[in-house]
Formats: C-alpha cells, structure tokens, sequence
C-alpha cells in the first residue's frame, strides 16, 4: 500500500502511538505511523517498567486504579512475552503510619485490585530484599514489564496489518483544508527531504511533545511536564515489586526487569523548554539512594549502573485555565468539538499501562468520524511474539541451539525469536555477553526492527544494557552495522558511547567509575574514538 | 620474611621497578592480583600525545605532572633507556629518537606513539602511508577487529584496501560455542602447523598487495607463532591491535614477569595487600589477605597498584581513597567535579591520585613516608588517557624510584 493517501496517520512512536496503529490497522483502516527519531525515545522508554496492578493509585485515584488493573490482567494474556509476572508488595516502615494500611487494602478491594494483608514475616520469607524492619505487608498483583519489547511488538504486529511506518520522519507542518486537517507535511530527520501525506484523520499521540504538534494545528492542549528520574542497579535485587504502602511520593517503587532493578521516581515540574535536555541531579540522585535503601537496605551495597530521568505528560483539565488542576487519566480530544478543527484528534495523559485502552478510545473516535463500523479486537488478540503456539514451538527450537543466546533472544521476541537466523556459522556468536545478544539477532534488528544506529538497537536488543555498559558490544556491533559506511558507524558509536556515559555520570563512583574509565581506556586510549565525537546531539 | 624492596602491583610500572632492583642487586618480593592495564595494550607505549620534539613538549606541562615532579633533564635520561630495558627482558619495541611516531588503532585512527612492539604497523607519519595496496585479514567469526574500519581510515590515505575473510578449520570448535571466538582463544589455536595453513590461506588472498594488515592474536606465550606467520607469508605482514583482550600485552606481561623471576625477584601471585604498620614516618611491613598472619618487612616499599579500574584507587559517593594503606589522595573535593557531562571532555577523575613528594614519596597524614614511594598511573597530575602519558609515567617513574632507591636518594 504505497501512495500518499491513508485513513488515518498517527504521529508519535511512543507506546500510545505504536499502539493505536495497531489498533488501527486491525480494524481495516489505512494507517501511517510517523516518529521524528526513534520508537521509544521518549517517556515510553524512561519509566519504571512496572506492570501496575492499580493499587498504587487506590487510594487517591480509583478510576485510574480500575482502569490499571483491568489492562495489566489484559498485558499478561496479550503481551505474555514482555511481562514478568513478579507480584508486589506495599510496605509498611516503622516511620510510616500503619494505619493507612487498612485504608489502602479497601480502596484496593473496591478498585477490583486483589490485595492481600499478609504477616511481615511472611513478606521477609517472599522477597529476601525486602527491610527486615517492616511493620506491615500488602501483597498485590504488581508485575514488570519491557516498554521496548511492548512497543516493538505493536508495531510488528501493526505492520503485519498492513500499516507503514516511519521513524525519523517528523511532522512539520499540517495540511489543511478550511479548518479541516487533511495531512501532514513531513521532514524525513536524516535525508532531510519533505514529503506530504493525506488522511481523513491525524492522531497526535505525541505525549508530552504533543503540545507543540497541537498548537502546530492550532490547538491549545495545556500540558505540565513533570520530570521523573531512576536509577538503574547493577543486578537484580529483588524479585517482587516492592512499593511504599502510603500516598504516593518519591522514591517508593522498586521493580525487577531482567538483569537489573530500578528505583524511582521523584517527581518536579520542569519548564516546557527543558523537555529534550532532561539530566539527572546530584540531589535526585541522593533522594533515590536514601528511599531506595529502606525498601530494600542491600540496594546501599549495590553498584548502581546508570541514571535517567522521563517527562509524564500531564493535562491540565479543560475547564480549568490556570492548570492547578491536573488531569492523571486518559484524555481523548476530539478538536473538531473543541476547538473546530475537523480530523485532529489528540490521545494524550494516562500511562504506560492503560496504552491499549487510550489506544482503543482514540481508534473508536477515528472509526466514529471515518464512518467505520469494527470493533476493537487488540484486549483479546495476542500480540507478536506471546501466540500460544509460537512459543511452545520456539522453546523447542531454542533448546536445540548452542550457548545461551537463544534463550534470551526468546525473552527479548518471544515467539518472533524463530526470525532470527543463526544458521550461518557464525550467526549464534555472541556480540553482547552481559545481555546475551548473538550476531544473528542483531542482524534481524537491522533487517526487520527499524534499526538505523546503536542507540536503535540497544533498545530492540539490550545491546550494551549490562553492566559493562557498552564496553565491547558496543564496538562489535558497530562493525556489524558498519556496512559499507564506516564513518557513519564509528560516528554513531562515539554519539553511543556518550549517551552511555551521560546515564552514568551522575552516579560515577565505586564500580561504575572504574568501568568508565575502562571504557575510556579501550575507547580513546586504544581506539582513538574521539576523532569521530558528534558534532550534534542523538536520538 | 625480609627483602630490600617490596613492589605491591604487577602491572607494567610495578614490573619494570622490580626488574630493574633486581638488576641493581636487590632481594625483591611482587605481590600482583594477576590482571593489570598490560591486558588491554594498544600495541605502542606512549610518551606523550606532542607534535613537537620531547624536550620542547616537556615544558608545557603543570607542575604536579609526575614529569614534571622528576624534571624534564631525567625524564628524558630515563625515557632513552628503555627501550633497551624492556629488550633485556625479549620485548622488543620500536621507536625514534625523541619524538612519536604513529600506530594504527583498531578503528583505523593513526594515533601517535613511542614505542611499539616489533611487528605491530608503525608510520613514521600520519600524512601517509609507506604502502599504495594494503590487504586486512582478518578470521572469520572474529568480532574483535574490524578490516572495514582500518580500511576506512587508510583509504582516506591513498591507499587501495582489500578486506579478507580467512576461514580455518582449525577454529570451528571455537566458532561452535557462541562466546569462545576471542583473541586469547584464537591465539591458543594459531600454533604449529596451522600457521602453515594461515600462511598459505594469506598468500593466496593478497596478491599483488604490498602488505597485510592482520589482527594481533598470534603469540600467547611468545612472540614466535606471530614471526613463524611473517616468514612463512610471500607479503610482509604487519599487526594491528585487537580489541581486548591483547594477546601481545598478555605475552608482555608474562615475558616481563618470567624476567622478573629469573633475575630473582620473589612474585607472589593473586595475593592483595590488606594493610601496613607503620612506625612514625616509616612503614615498616605489610599484610596480605592470603598470609594474614607474616608481616613482610622491607627497607623499601613500592606501591605500584594502578589506578580506578586496577582498584589502586577506589571511589564511594563521598570520597576517593587509596585502600590498601589510606595515603592522601589529589581529588577534587565533590562528586560532581569528579567529572564532565561529555565522555570525550577531559575527565577530572583522570588525574587523581595518589599525593607524593619531589621524590614520589607517598603523603600520609601530612606527612611523607620515608620508605614508601609511588609509580605509574596511581600517581596523581596525569591523565594517561588525554595527555597520552600512561605507558611513559609508569616506566620513566618505576625506572627513577628504582635507581632513588639504591643510590639511597
């Protein structure tokens, strides 16, 4: 389906955006995705990674509570392959207030969340991190799950429908007819060249950027950024979720994802202007440390790999224009009602979590306003990767395989894993030990995941996650992706190598300062990589 | 247990110190955790990165810079004999009088040099090249060296590249277990008659070149295999550094060391120090985790243990140390002038180190201890890295204290 002409085009590679094209495409619409870097490139892949079971927000928010429960028992059938599913608790500190605890457990129970009070001990005994200290203990069916793997798979599945997609392609203009949006213009971020594509309707699901595509269009979405920062461990910690059983506040979740775990998040409102610059603060990073070590005290003792902080995009509610008060949920504008602007629709606010569901509320507008008459299918179709069949099938060809590699490259694809070929005689060589990446599965990155530079495929892979940070991967697969074009990928290296240095500055001391200053060794001392540093920022 | 001297670290500037005592007729002990910076060689020694001639280059450094603390006069009396130091001990490098040359790095980046091993490409310039047609080989399966890089950087040169694939059978059981195709391994491999085997497979892929460009995995144990290749190859060949591990820099360490012994010095392998007694300006032995219970006295005391990543220095979210002995560290006072947000920037850390006076005898306390000095990277005011000084400053520092210590200075 090639041409300028489609039934919706939907700007933004974040979940929500990968999402709705899914969705779109399952539901017969002709559908482009456009992202001006890369998938995940903003607050989709700056988060916790934490499949919320609702229970956090019970208390002071049981829409979203409800709505948090209901997609995270859909995640776990949908995207079985992304998700961990770990369970959590909420602890009680002897400086909190247990009191909140039977307040917080009845909120859950109303909200749907299956929330049990167990002994302390009996907490101890399930999670071995947990500080012995605890006073009480809520079980809850928190879990983690991989915002990469989730947004890859809904665009390979979204592709599978038939949609397009474009990363570093970015909307610069709107095409319109009267008030009526009737395309895009687009600048291709890397050829530089424009182009113009049609549709009945564009969707902005640009998260917190979507505020400069709206008034782009000339509508008015007030949105607030908040900055969160994390941190990164150096191994996996814990093995449940652990949450602060009180009112939301910094610090309090520490959830387990893969090899590592991540403590988070503090919470400011920044300027608008600073929502591409964000960096993590040494105060941040003190804040972190401290919360982080009373869920769990050994987290004090751990290397911490890297820093890194998201922006949430939170909307201001309509009717209030001083925007005080802020909207946590889902907001669906349909700009034709709100501000006369026929074919623009904006999905913005909600969450990690509730993406299928903003998915679906913006496809039915779409549907509604394109006369089309299909319902959503993406609570019960699998995604990509979690068929029932396809995993069995590829446990079984996995097992047969040499060295580790295959295993995580299932959990990483799960049943998509049978496209990577590691039949050629070196295609089962590992690039990155830490994270057990073979050469054969970069090679299905390049070929089939959109994968452009290192940054890209880091985050379809892992490549240089670990806790080497990119000492040797990094240069391994540089060569693989080499190609014909070596100073593009030496350049692309060195931009990779700061983008990992800058996640490990703010927290450059023990463990991760010597790697730092191995890596330099090898890098600059061996290698001379400073000859190719970037000249501009990457994405 | 007493010796005249006690080295504690085993890397390139603790080794040269203990040969160079042994030479001069003490009764030496090494105590080395095994790996050191000699793990991830680069095939040259540096001086200094400088486009002019040493003495001039010299001059511009700060005053706390080790050179700087020795004086230009004897950095440069020292830097001329070693080459024929490390010869001594059968590794040979190359280099010119006084000033660098330049050494090919593994992304095709011409970097400048001292002295590089016998065998390794070294240019006399990096304006051009002394070859029109250039083969790179490298074998297949290995992820290390990357031919398409070198060749970049040398086509920007003039010259022609041909970039070669070599396959032998001798390496599939490598190439079967995903993570085994590593240089080491590769080296264990390449011996005997398979450098027959190479030797044939190179000359028949590099017709008409007038040299091949080689990964440097040849030569685990000695640097045979890599010379049996140059001889047995109708084209001269040259190595270019991998990425580490260094199969050369392995050899080196282990050439040095078997030196060390044969001349008589007592090493004392995967040991670490855990502390010293002192008596008022004098450290009068020291403790090791493996021999909890001798004190090893010395007259004299070397610490040799290298910097961050050798855990000579150690680093907690409030401070930088020296863990075996607490010595008084330069560093900036907070963390987040420990660093600079661009990983290419000149990185304060760098330069950390170890306190000393004019005689790099280390600070405690205020104090200086009298018999206790300090070498190589774990001396402060040098950035091995940026300024290109770290194979220098270990050699030229170890070389000096060495001679300090028996002419009683």
């Amino acid at each position: 389906m090639k041409g300028n002409n489609y039934d919706v085009i939907i700007i933004g590679g974040g979940i929500t955006g990968a999402g709705t094209a899914r969705d779109c495409a399952m539901r017969g619409l002709r559908t482009l995705l456009v992202e001006r870097y890369d998938f995940t490139s903003g607050a989709t892949g700056r988060n916790h990674g934490l499949l919320h079971s609702g229970a956090r927000y019970a208390v002071t928010d049981r829409e979203s509570a409800t709505e948090c429960i209901q997609e995270n028992m859909i995640l776990r059938k949908i995207a079985a392959h992304c998700v961990e599913e770990t369970g959590g608790l909420f602890i009680t500190l002897p400086e909190d207030d247990l009191s909140y605890q039977a307040l917080f457990a009845s909120a859950c129970k109303a909200a749907g969340i299956d929330a049990e009070i167990i002994d302390p001990k009996e907490a101890i005994s399930l999670e071995k991190s947990v500080n012995p200290s605890i006073i009480g203990a809520v079980r809850v069916p928190d879990g983690a799950v991989d915002p990469f793997r989730l947004t890859t798979a809904n665009v390979v599945d979204a592709r599978g429908f038939g949609a397009e997609v474009l990363t570093y392609t970015e909307v610069v203009g709107f095409i319109r007819d009267g008030e009526r949006v009737v395309g895009v213009e687009l600048r291709d971020n890397i050829t530089k060249t424009r182009s113009r594509k049609y549709a009945g309707i564009v969707i902005n699901a640009g998260g917190i950027w979507g505020h400069r595509i709206a008034a782009m269009a000339g509508a008015t979405v007030n949105m607030f950024p908040a900055k969160g920062a994390l941190l990164i461990f150096g191994h996996r910690v814990n093995n449940m979720v652990i949450n602060r059983c009180r009112k939301p506040s910094d610090a309090d979740i520490l959830v387990p994802g893969d090899t590592i775990s991540l403590i988070g998040t503090t919470s400011s409102r920044i300027p608008y202007d600073e929502i591409d610059y964000m960096s993590v603060t040494p105060e941040e990073v003190e804040i972190l440390m401290r919360e982080g070590r009373k869920l769990a005290p050994s987290l004090g003792t751990t290397r911490v790999l890297r820093a890194y902080a998201g922006v949430r995009p939170l909307v201001a509610s309509d009717n209030d224009p001083s925007g005080r008060s802020i909207s946590r949920g889902i907001v669906c504008l349909d700009h034709e009602k709100r501000d006369g602007i026929p074919g623009f629709i904006t999905i913005t606010g909600g969450k990690l979590m509730t993406y299928r569901l903003m998915a679906e509320q913006a496809t039915d507008l779409a549907c509604r306003k394109l006369g089309v008459r299909k319902s959503c299918e993406t609570a019960s179709t699998p995604l990509p990767g979690s068929e029932k069949k396809a995993k069995k099938k590829e446990a079984k060809r996995v097992f047969s395989m040499p060295g580790l590699g295959g295993k995580a490259a299932v959990g990483r694809h799960g049943g998509r894993n049978g496209r990577i070929d590691n039949s050629d005689r070196n295609g089962a060589s590992l690039v990155c030990e830490c994270e057990e990446v073979s050469v054969g599965e970069v090679k299905y990155a390049l070929q089939e995941l959109d994968t452009r530079n290192l940054i890209n495929l880091r985050r379809r892979t892992r490549v240089g996650m670990g806790t080497c940070q990119g000492e040797l991967c990094a240069c391994r697969a540089a060569g693989l992706m080499a190609n014909g074009c070596t100073a593009k990928a030496l350049e692309d290296l060195a931009v990779f190598m700061n983008e990992r240095w800058k996640g490990m500055q703010p927290v450059a001391w023990g463990e991760t300062l010597s790697e730092a200053q191995f890596t330099s060794w090898i890098y600059e001392g061996v290698c001379g990589l400073s000859r190719f540093k970037e000249k501009k920022g990457g994405m | 247990m007493n010796f005249d001297t006690i080295i504690i670290g085993g890397g390139l500037s603790g080794l040269t110190a203990g040969i160079e005592l042994q030479k001069r007729g003490q009764k030496t002990l090494m105590i080395s955790s095994g790996q050191s910076a000699l793990h991830f060689f680069s095939g040259s020694f540096e001086f200094l990165n400088t486009e002019e001639d040493y003495p001039e280059a010299l001059k511009k450094l700060p005053a706390g810079h080790p050179y700087s603390l020795m004086g230009a006069e004897k950095v440069l009396e020292t830097a001329s004999k070693v080459q024929d130091f490390f010869a001594g001990a059968g590794v040979v490098l190359n280099g010119e009088e006084g000033r660098n040359h330049f050494r090919i790095t593994p992304i095709g980046v011409l970097k400048q040099a001292w002295l590089t091993l016998e065998d390794y490409a070294r240019l006399p310039s990096d304006k051009s090249l002394p070859w029109k047609k250039v083969t790179i080989a490298n074998i297949e399966g290995f992820l290390d060296f990357h031919p398409d890089f070198i060749a970049a950087g040398l086509e920007e040169l003039g010259a022609e590249c041909h970039c070669r694939s070599i396959s032998l059978p001798e390496l599939d059981r490598l190439r079967n277990n995903p993570s085994e195709m590593r240089s080491a391994n590769i080296a264990r491999a390449l011996t005997g008659s398979v450098i027959g085997n190479l030797a044939k497979r190179l000359s028949d892929v590099s017709a008409g070149s007038d040299v091949i460009l080689l990964p440097a995995v040849l030569g685990l144990d000695d640097p045979r295999p890599a010379q049996s290749l140059k001889v047995r190859t109708d084209r001269p060949i040259e190595y270019i550094a991998t990425l580490p591990p260094s199969v050369p820099g392995i050899r080196t360490q282990m050439m040095l060391k078997n030196f060390y012994t044969r001349l008589g010095g007592t090493y004392l392998l995967g040991d670490s120090v855990t502390g010293g007694d002192f008596e008022g300006r004098k450290l009068k032995g020291i403790r090791t985790v493996n021999h909890s219970d001798k004190l090893f006295c010395a007259d004299n005391f070397i610490l040799a243990s290298g910097s961050f990543f050798s855990r000579g220095l150690l680093s907690t979210p409030s401070g930088i140390f020296e863990p075996v002995f607490d010595l008084q560290v330069n560093c900036p006072q907070e963390r987040r002038d420990w660093t600079k947000e661009n990983f290419f920037d000149r990185q304060p850390y760098m330069g950390c180190g170890v306190a000393t006076d004019g005689q790099f005898r280390a600070l405690r306390k205020g104090e200086s201890i009298e018999n206790l000095r300090v070498c190589g990277s774990l001396l402060s005011g040098s950035d091995a890295i940026n300024e290109g000084c770290g194979a220098g400053v270990a050699t030229i520092t170890a070389l000096h204290i060495a001679e300090n210590i028996t002419e009683g200075k």
